[in-house]
């Protein structure tokens, strides 16, 4: 066999059981049909939150994930920010009917109670504002409102969370293929053994042997096993983000949308994210956008509190598939009803472990489990996991972006975004700009992207496309859409991984296509112009 | 009643002063009239590549030998043949037969910044190595025409400008070879003075002092010695003011002709036009108003811009698109200055009804591919008049000229300029008429 075990999807489960496996020796391979994160992870909220929404059907989970959102900041610091939440009250106690008064004390009992989990994500406790300080923090906020709670929560960079893990698993010895994809999972006599597989880049097409096969393919999970005859109960929910130019607020603040689900609108950098919608979705998992009915449902919700969003350039609308477990399975020593490990066994498929549900937050505890139930299945005793002490990559001595802004040539706002995105290994990619002083260059102003990070993501982060660059630093994704950005980004990166000048053109095409199905449902006001003026500058391409 | 801030009292008024506005402002003033032209901003003209695109041919074949490219005019009717909601279709036959006219009024009022038109078109490097055909171009970029180049063209970057990478255009520049285009090799020389952060225009201005262009000329010798090349093509940041005469320079150093690329956005070229075009009108004797002309009665009636009151009969609305301003969507197609009802197509259909359409449905996912929300525009009978949704004319004195005009992408079409070209110069012509 040339592995233990493989791994289909290259999201945060996917890439966390792999560095998990890795890590306890195993022999790995881990396959990812397109890029690490593209799927739920890269489109997720980002919120490494303690699952504040279980408080009621499940505080285990709340706790574990509060646990494990405390581990993920010890070993990635670097790409974690606090979020502060408010959570605005619309009716005010004493008058209040009696069902309105039921849900004020309810949320205050659910925030008090959730403030005893804070400590293991080291969150500050929530406290309560009035009105007068409530609207001296977010004077944006409509007026009439009687107060707030507030609560403090995690954002991660989920895109880099999942390049991380894969690139940690590879210093563990891990094999990474990205734009591959698992074509069939290969099986004997009621055992898998191994997959075959298509680089759908080159066409290629292999054989990976291994008596494991992890399914970790989120919304396409249930497809792939289906062909190996297991049944992966997933009920998969469509969820829409909106990101907006700037910041419409300085805390997250907790919204109700029209239908009465829960909302944000949270500060991300120096733009806004609205989220989410919640859908049943059984079409296509590659065919996904964003429709007008949702964009309506998001601002609307967003401008019930902050009506200042009604006026607010979106730049752009994005969306994942959650993979919600749809109904109990048979084996019930999965950690929560958050996820569940199915075992192909039962239905002919021994070998095929596949994966279902789990949030981003709780990643790593997910992967362990995963890793334990597959050194079982090797039939290896279970060995000790070490992924919530061992750093990610760049997780240890994260340098101060001011004081490394002074030692190298770059501006401090540009140094900590970098910092942000590599942590200790900041200084890797500003040591390109010492040898050669041409990669201080900016490409990108609004990100902070210096043509030396794009030289070293190409080099050390599995860059295979140029749209690699929007989920590794950024390349391309900001309101201007490339406009500077873009082919000065596909220069470098064909420079850096020898690509011809037709592959950079048609790399640069690709990274293009990537931003307009993302901004096509949005375009409004400036963002319209700005999309002629993006598309102007990149229609020079008529060929005579 | 208060006495009015300054009233103007032309024959013309022009809003808008890009390439559109500025031509029809030129040839009404030109064929007699008085002319004032408002603006806010500089628009998509100065963000230009900087050479004009009358048409691509429909009908050429990508294998064809570059010598046989049809003249502009022949493109543009063909082009007008097979859409018939383009503007080189509305403003008909006889429009469209005089836009060899129009191009040699435009080269002519542009004279110092212009090279003279030809027959044919230009065929001229972009820095993303494809070569786009330009009925009318500056004179830095003429020497670039991949039709006339003698002996192997060399591409020569600038070492720590890693904006413009000559390989790229040069392997780009090299496809054409095969169907006629010269020999290609690349090139990177170290600038005469070190600023590895340098945007584009701050080059270009860096290029113009004595000195920095012939220094840069003596460095191109040696590349250009060891290819044996006919001419050398560089980035276009070869000065902002054409009166510095830095290409000339250039090439007198490096002893052979030296050219710029097209360029793409922050674009020097389409400063130097926006420019051109300004001093053009100063020379003219136009009026220049600068402010926002919103919310603005009809022609004949007096409008209040920047603090300014004119009063003209004939007015020639040149806004642009969305760049320019002049067609925005605000949850639903505008056009803001007038109020003019705004056309939109989709699919098979098109109209002012369309106009409150969400943005996903005028638009296809194929980014390539022509995108209606991007063509939508005021709709034009032969006279250039804004029509309703019935099909009559606004107003018998308003007419409109450039990317206001719907039925083109003036972004990616390659029609863009020419289209403004055409528009502005019957746009101007016809108001004269009236006014006199
Ligand atoms: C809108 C939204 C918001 C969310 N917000 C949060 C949040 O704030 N916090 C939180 O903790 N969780 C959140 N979640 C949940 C969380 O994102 C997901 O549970 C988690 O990312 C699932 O990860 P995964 O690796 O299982 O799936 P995915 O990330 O979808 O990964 C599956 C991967 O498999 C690949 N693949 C599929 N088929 C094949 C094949 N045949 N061969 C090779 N590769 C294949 C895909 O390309 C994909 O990259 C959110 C989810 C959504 C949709
Ligand atoms: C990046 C880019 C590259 C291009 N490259 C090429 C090319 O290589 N070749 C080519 O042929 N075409 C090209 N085009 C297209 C071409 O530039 C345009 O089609 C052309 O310049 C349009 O000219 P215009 O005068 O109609 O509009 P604009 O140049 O946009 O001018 C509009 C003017 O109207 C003013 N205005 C708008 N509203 C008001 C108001 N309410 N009150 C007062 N003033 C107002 C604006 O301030 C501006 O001055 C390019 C376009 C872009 C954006």
């Amino acid at each position: 066999m040339d592995y233990d075990v493989v791994i289909v999807g290259g999201g945060v489960n996917g890439t966390g059981t792999a560095r998990d496996c890795a890590m306890r020796g195993l022999r790995v391979l881990l396959l990812e049909k397109a890029d690490f994160g593209v799927g739920a992870s890269g489109n997720s909220s980002g919120m490494i939150h303690g699952g504040i929404r279980y408080m009621l059907s499940d505080r285990r989970v709340t706790a574990l994930a509060c646990r494990d959102s405390g581990a993920i900041q010890r070993i990635a610091p670097h790409l974690l920010f606090r979020i502060p939440f408010i959570m605005p009250f619309t009716s005010r106690r004493d008058g209040a009917t009696l069902r309105e008064r039921a849900a004020f004390y309810a949320t205050e009992v659910y925030v008090g109670t959730y403030d005893r989990y804070q400590p293991l994500k080291s969150g500050k406790p929530s406290t309560r504002l009035r009105a007068d300080e409530l609207y001296r923090l977010e004077p944006g906020l409509r007026p009439g409102l009687h107060g707030a709670v507030t609560l403090d929560e995690w954002g991660i960079d989920p895109y880099r969370l999942c390049a991380l893990n894969a690139v940690a698993a590879r210093g563990y010895g891990a094999t990474l293929r990205t734009w591959t994809e698992v074509r069939q999972v290969l099986a004997d006599g009621g055992r898998v053994r191994g997959v075959r597989w298509r680089d759908v880049l080159t066409g290629e097409e292999g054989e990976a042997l291994a008596p494991v096969v992890f399914n970790a393919a989120g919304a396409w999970s249930p497809a792939l096993a289906r062909a190996s005859g297991v049944d992966v109960p997933m009920r998969p929910g469509k969820g829409v983000h909106l990101t907006l130019d700037r910041r419409y607020s300085s805390y997250g603040v907790i919204l109700t949308a029209v239908d009465g689900r829960q909302m944000f609108l949270m500060p991300h950098g120096s733009e806004s994210i609205i989220g989410t919608t919640d859908d049943d979705y059984y079409g296509d998992p590659d065919d996904l956008e964003a429709t007008n009915d949702e964009i309506e449902y998001l601002l609307e919700g967003a401008a019930s509190l902050v009506p200042g969003v009604r006026r607010a350039r979106i730049t752009r609308a994005w969306c994942g598939l959650r993979t919600t477990v749809r109904a109990w399975g048979r084996y019930e020593d999965a950690l929560s009803r958050e996820h569940q490990l199915l075992d192909g066994a039962p239905d002919g498929a021994a070998g095929l472990l596949s994966i279902v549900g789990g949030k981003l937050a709780s990643y790593r505890a997910q992967a362990q489990e995963a890793t334990d139930r597959i050194e079982r299945l090797l039939g290896r005793p279970v060995t000790p996991c070490r992924t919530h002490e061992v750093p990610l990559p760049g997780g240890d001595a994260v340098p101060d972006p001011a004081a490394l802004a002074r030692e190298l040539p770059v501006a401090p706002p540009v140094a900590a975004g970098i910092v942000h995105r590599h942590g200790s290994r900041a200084r890797d990619v500003l040591a390109l700009v010492r040898d050669d002083p041409r990669l201080g260059l900016v490409v990108c102003r609004d990100a902070g992207l210096l043509a030396a990070e794009v030289v070293y993501c190409c080099r050390h982060e599995e860059v295979r496309r140029l749209q690699d660059l929007r989920r590794r630093c950024r390349l391309a994704v900001g309101g201007c859409g490339g406009l500077d950005c873009a082919r000065l980004g596909a220069q470098l990166a064909g420079r850096t991984l020898s690509w011809s000048a037709d592959r950079i053109r048609a790399e640069l095409a690709d990274l293009l296509d990537a931003g307009w199905r993302e901004r096509r449902p949005v375009l409004d006001g400036v963002q319209l112009a700005q999309e002629e003026l993006l598309r102007a500058a990149h229609g020079l391409v008529e060929v005579a | 009643m208060t006495p009015t801030p300054g009233l103007l009292e032309v024959d013309v008024l022009v809003i808008g002063a890009g390439m559109a506005g500025a031509m029809a402002a030129l040839a009404a003033r030109d064929a007699g009239a008085t002319v004032a032209v408002a603006s806010r901003a500089p628009g998509a003209t100065a963000l230009s590549s900087g050479a004009v695109g009358v048409a691509p041919d429909p009908t050429a074949s990508p294998d064809e030998p570059l010598a046989w490219l049809r003249a502009p005019v022949e493109a543009a009717r063909r082009l007008a043949a097979r859409r018939p909601d383009h503007p080189y279709a509305a403003v008909g036959v006889a429009g469209l037969w005089r836009l060899g006219e129009a191009l040699r009024f435009a080269a002519r009022q542009l004279e110092p910044l212009l090279a003279p038109p030809l027959e044919r078109p230009r065929l001229l490097a972009t820095p993303a190595g494809n070569a786009v055909r330009a009925a009318l171009c500056q004179r830095s970029m003429d020497a670039g025409d991949l039709l006339a180049v003698r002996g192997p063209l060399l591409v020569c970057g600038f070492a720590g400008h890693l904006a413009f990478d000559a390989a790229l255009v040069a392997a780009g520049l090299a496809r054409y070879t095969p169907r006629g285009g010269p020999e290609v090799g690349d090139a990177e020389v170290a600038l005469p003075f070190d600023d590895p952060a340098a945007r584009p225009h701050e080059l270009a201005r860096a290029l113009e002092p004595p000195g920095a262009a012939e220094r840069l000329g003596e460095a191109l010798r040696i590349p250009a010695g060891a290819l044996g090349a006919g001419a050398i093509l560089l980035p276009p940041v070869l000065g902002l003011d054409p009166a510095a005469r830095v290409p000339e320079r250039i090439a007198a150093a490096a002893g052979m002709p030296v050219a710029e690329t097209l360029s793409d956005v922050p674009s020097v070229p389409g400063l130097r036009l926006h420019a051109a075009l300004e001093a053009r009108l100063r020379v003219a004797g136009v009026a220049r108003v600068t402010g926002e002309a919103a919310g603005a009665p009809a022609p004949g009636r007096a409008v209040e811009i920047g603090g300014t009151v004119v009063r003209a009969e004939t007015w020639i609305l040149a806004s642009g698109r969305f760049v320019g301003g002049g067609i925005a969507r605000r949850g639903a197609l505008v056009e803001p200055a007038l109020g003019l009802p705004v056309q939109a197509a989709e699919g098979r259909e098109a109209g002012v009804h369309l106009a409150r359409r969400p943005a996903a449905s005028l638009t296809v996912r194929d980014r390539r591919a022509p995108q209606p929300l991007l063509s939508a525009g005021l709709r034009v009978d032969a006279a250039l008049r804004p029509v309703d949704d019935r099909g009559r004319p606004v107003h018998p004195r308003l007419l409109a000229a450039g990317a206001v005009i719907g039925g083109h992408e003036q972004a990616t079409d390659g029609s863009g300029l020419g289209v403004a070209i055409l528009t502005g110069f019957l746009a101007g012509r016809a108001a004269a008429r009236r006014g006199a």
